[in-house]
């Protein structure tokens, strides 16, 4: 009897055969005519005849199930997205509302919550479509890209599940990397702020060290930064110089939010940052702790004047990228936080930044 | 549910015999005894018949006894002076095992065991003297369970030669031997080997139950009595160990565990047996604990990976090719883009394969097994790919499979881990990870009601005896290790009293 219902049951499960299905490595999103959808997906193929190529199918439907099904039509094998790594968004498209998309994709199940999701400068169909000289698959090649950037921290993560979840969260909005073409190459541009599920304001990529290290916590970020001229402590110089290029990589830093005022919210942002000085040039004298002493403040100012300036745009564009209103939810009473209520407060917040920077090393002799 | 066992264990003792044939006593005169013993044997060809004048006849078979002592300690002491009565007789052999018969039932049975009979003309009983030699092969390294440490001296088909090996390893009277007889006609020698002290009387009592209550034409092998003698004869898995190593017995016997030899077999029953312990080797006693426990974790690695390697393949290419890294997916869809069959059928084609060469490896003799593994490896391997029948990587798949599968140190359990293998794939080509997980639900539950010899199978595990652990999958030092483990309900608990292992300095 078991043996039987074991006969008859084999034909209730679908089988999907690895070399008889379309990969989905990555799909792109624009505004398509007429309000429809227009779906960009690059579809790996492996066939006997040829040793595998990459699709790169256009389609525009009113659904993206619709555009799955135009893709099919196109193409000898069934399209499956459970290996799909990376959804790109036209900038125009988030511009106008993403919230159907983080939907869509997070109700079907077949979509692991650990792609990223990226804004495109453009159209997303320019970017893939173009015959990039050294990029064989420009889906796998984009998501090696942000991968590798989020791993080392260069860029923040966002991952579906971050994204859903600050989404849902009533004190927090989220960002997405942007990227563009650059010739031959794709590159990480800036970060994307958003405002519920519009796309608002643009950061460049180089503030990215910032957003990060007010989001969360960093362990092996390298960062780069200029101390201009009013910064730079005149003793420490051994040349006069107009600025300083100090090159670190942070090996710990802590962020510690704290509500001081709750009625014009007013928060303390201490940041400790204990990190390994790289590069100073030009060169000065590393060896004597008053002008260490003298660089870490310089640093200190610097950080804070920067972490201030990339707050107060977020402020501008009421874009809480960076949780604040958590942390508000979390300890005022009451407060029945909304999205709304808290894009009208955040505007008027008051953030003081501190920044205790400490050199631990000055680099290591080989 | 109870299956009905294919043979009965508790079957009622046979019978006795009419007693009528049984107390048919010796004849005076010689003709009539001759006669009768003829016909008791059928008149083999091989039955001696001497006489020695005046009254004394001896019989014998031939290619039971040892020629030379039949010839210089009973014919030389039987001629040199007449004897009249069977009393004088037994004096006078210098022989130490001699008994006097009346019955002639018991003659006959003796006889064919390798006794000389002497008859005295006009006496109505036998003298029966033992000097069987019996054929047997010398002592050899055990091919089966070699070790590259320790011992290289395996049991061989003699009883006694096997039991004269136990008691080199376990110089004591506590070793307790008892010895029954089994089949009704093969009437095979088997001997139960414990420790009194250590061994549990219950289990003892259990063991001997089983064996004395078998009712059975014949018994060739011990594989054969432990099938027999298993708690759940149905189940895959054994229940008891075979081996040929006499330390690993002995060191079995030691724990509390209950030994059975049978006459004519090289392989010794160990019960009652956990399933971990099927995973240990002899040698890992002889290691370094550090090493011995790498090795076992080794092993339990390699079966694990043996039985669940070929599914997991086969379900995710089938179902679940989300699962696949996509560093990986690539060369892997590239691979199997030539194959025109379905991966269940692609690998159990390639399972069958190697079963096959397995197999023929086996069976053929030495010499050409080896050309017969090379051509199947290397011709059938590489063409297989090359004409698009299998793709690459499964092909290393099932290869390391099947090594791992020979890791295991039992023989016995290694061929269960390459029969499991084939349910478990169908059912992975069938549903995917739903299916192994299935089968390795099933797998678990089946292993968790086995018992052997009454003690549960997968102990320490279930029931979870965590002090026990440190010498199951891993080995931790000796000291750590001075109690039996309660699997066999040891009377004696403490194998020693361990000390510290580096002493206070003082």
């Amino acid at each position: 009897m078991i043996l039987l219902s074991f006969v008859f049951l084999y034909g209730c499960a679908q089988t999907n055969i690895l070399d008889k299905v379309g990969l989905t490595t990555l799909v792109g999103y624009d505004v398509g005519t007429e309000d429809k959808i227009k779906t960009t997906a690059v579809i790996r193929e492996v066939n006997p005849e040829f040793q595998s190529n990459v699709e790169v199918l256009s389609t525009e439907n009113d659904t993206s199930k619709g555009n799955r099904m135009e893709a099919n039509r196109k193409l000898s094998k069934k399209i499956m997205v459970g290996q799909m790594r990376v959804i790109l968004f036209g900038e125009e498209l988030a511009k106008k509302d993403l919230r159907y998309y983080i939907d869509t994709n997070l109700e079907n199940a077949s979509v692991s919550n650990g792609i990223f999701m990226a804004i495109v400068e453009g159209e997303t169909e320019t970017l893939l479509k173009y015959e990039y000289q050294n990029i064989e698959d420009i889906g796998q090649h984009i998501f090696r890209l942000i991968e590798q950037n989020v791993k080392q921290e260069y860029m923040i993560s966002s991952t579906l599940h971050q994204i859903a979840h600050d989404y849902y969260s009533s004190g927090k909005e989220f960002a997405m990397p942007i990227i563009k073409r650059d010739d031959e190459l794709v590159e990480l541009s800036g970060i994307a702020l958003f405002k519920g599920s519009k796309m608002v304001s643009t950061l460049p990529a180089k503030d990215s060290f910032y957003v990060k290290i007010v989001r969360d916590t960093f362990k092996v970020g390298l960062y780069e930064t200029v101390l201009e001229n009013e910064d730079v402590p005149s003793e420490i110089l051994q040349k006069p110089a107009n600025k300083i290029t100090v090159a670190f990589d942070a090996i710990q830093s802590k962020r510690e939010m704290m509500l001081v005022d709750a009625d014009t919210p007013t928060f303390d942002l201490n940041i400790k940052i204990k990190s390994r000085v790289l590069e100073v040039y030009p060169d000065i004298n590393q060896g004597d702790p008053k002008s260490v002493a003298a660089l870490e403040k310089a640093i200190e100012k610097k950080l804070s004047k920067e972490i201030r300036r990339v707050i107060a745009h977020s402020q501008e564009v009421e874009s809480d990228i960076f949780g604040f209103g958590e942390k508000y939810r979390s300890e005022v009473r009451h407060s029945k936080l909304t999205k709304d209520k808290w894009q009208k407060i955040y505007k008027d917040m008051k953030v003081n930044v501190h920044v205790d920077f400490t050199i631990l090393r000055d680099g290591v002799f080989e | 549910m109870k299956f009905k066992l294919p043979f009965n264990k508790q079957q009622q003792q046979p019978v006795q015999e009419a007693p009528k044939e049984n107390l048919v006593r010796v004849a005076h005169a010689t003709d009539h005894f001759i006669q009768s013993i003829k016909n008791a044997t059928n008149n083999p060809a091989d039955l001696i018949v001497k006489y020695l004048p005046p009254n004394v006849t001896l019989i014998y078979i031939d290619n039971l006894i040892d020629d030379q002592t039949l010839n210089n300690d009973i014919i030389a002491n039987l001629q040199s002076k007449p004897h009249d009565t069977p009393e004088a007789i037994e004096m006078a052999l210098s022989i130490a095992e001699v008994s006097q018969s009346s019955l002639l039932r018991e003659t006959v049975e003796l006889m064919v065991n390798g006794h000389v009979v002497i008859h005295i003309g006009g006496f109505p009983q036998t003298i029966l003297a033992n000097i069987a030699s019996r054929e047997s092969r010398a002592l050899s390294a055990p091919e089966n369970e070699s070790q590259v440490i320790g011992t290289q001296v395996g049991f061989n088909e003699s009883l006694s030669t096997n039991i004269s090996l136990i008691r080199r390893y376990i110089v004591s009277p506590n070793l307790c031997n008892e010895k029954v007889k089994i089949g009704t006609r093969t009437s095979t020698s088997v001997s139960l080997l414990y420790m009194r002290g250590i061994a549990n009387d219950q289990m003892v009592q259990t063991m001997r139950q089983r064996i004395k209550d078998l009712y059975i034409d014949e018994l060739i092998d011990s594989a054969v009595l432990a099938e027999m003698i298993d708690d759940n004869s149905l189940s895959v898995f054994p229940q008891m160990l075979l081996t040929e190593r006499p330390d690993r017995f002995c060191d079995g016997i030691l724990d509390g565990k209950i030994g059975v030899l049978v006459d004519g077999s090289s392989m010794a029953i160990v019960s009652p047996q956990g399933f971990t312990e099927f995973f240990q080797s002899q040698e890992d006693q002889n290691l370094r604990w550090q090493i011995a426990t790498f090795l076992r974790l080794l092993r339990l690695a390699a079966f694990f990976l043996s039985v669940y390697l070929t599914p997991f393949y086969v379900a995710a290419l089938t179902f679940h090719y989300e699962v696949i890294p996509q560093a990986f997916l690539v060369p892997l869809s590239e691979s199997r883009a030539l194959v025109p069959f379905p991966p269940i059928f692609e690998a159990l084609l390639l399972e069958f394969i190697i079963e096959l060469l397995r197999e023929a490896g086996a069976r053929l003799p030495t010499k050409i097994g080896q050309t017969i593994g090379i051509v199947g490896g290397i011709v059938i391997g590489t063409a297989a790919v090359q004409a698009g029948i299998t793709s690459n990587i499964l092909l290393i798949i099932i290869a390391l499979s099947a090594l791992a599968s020979f890791t295991s140190p039992s023989y016995m359990m290694g061929n269960v881990i390459r029969l499991i293998r084939f349910p478990i794939i169908i059912l992975a080509g069938f549903w995917g990870f739903y299916g192994i997980m299935l089968a390795f639900c099933f797998i678990l539950i089946h292993l968790l009601r086995q018992s052997s010899l009454g003690a549960p199978y997968m102990s320490p595990f279930y029931p979870p005896r965590l002090k026990e652990m440190r010498d199951s999958i891993i080995r931790m030092p000796v000291p750590l290790t001075s109690k039996r483990p309660a699997l066999t309900r040891p009377k004696d608990e403490h194998k020693f009293v361990p000390e510290p292992v580096k002493p206070d300095k003082s």
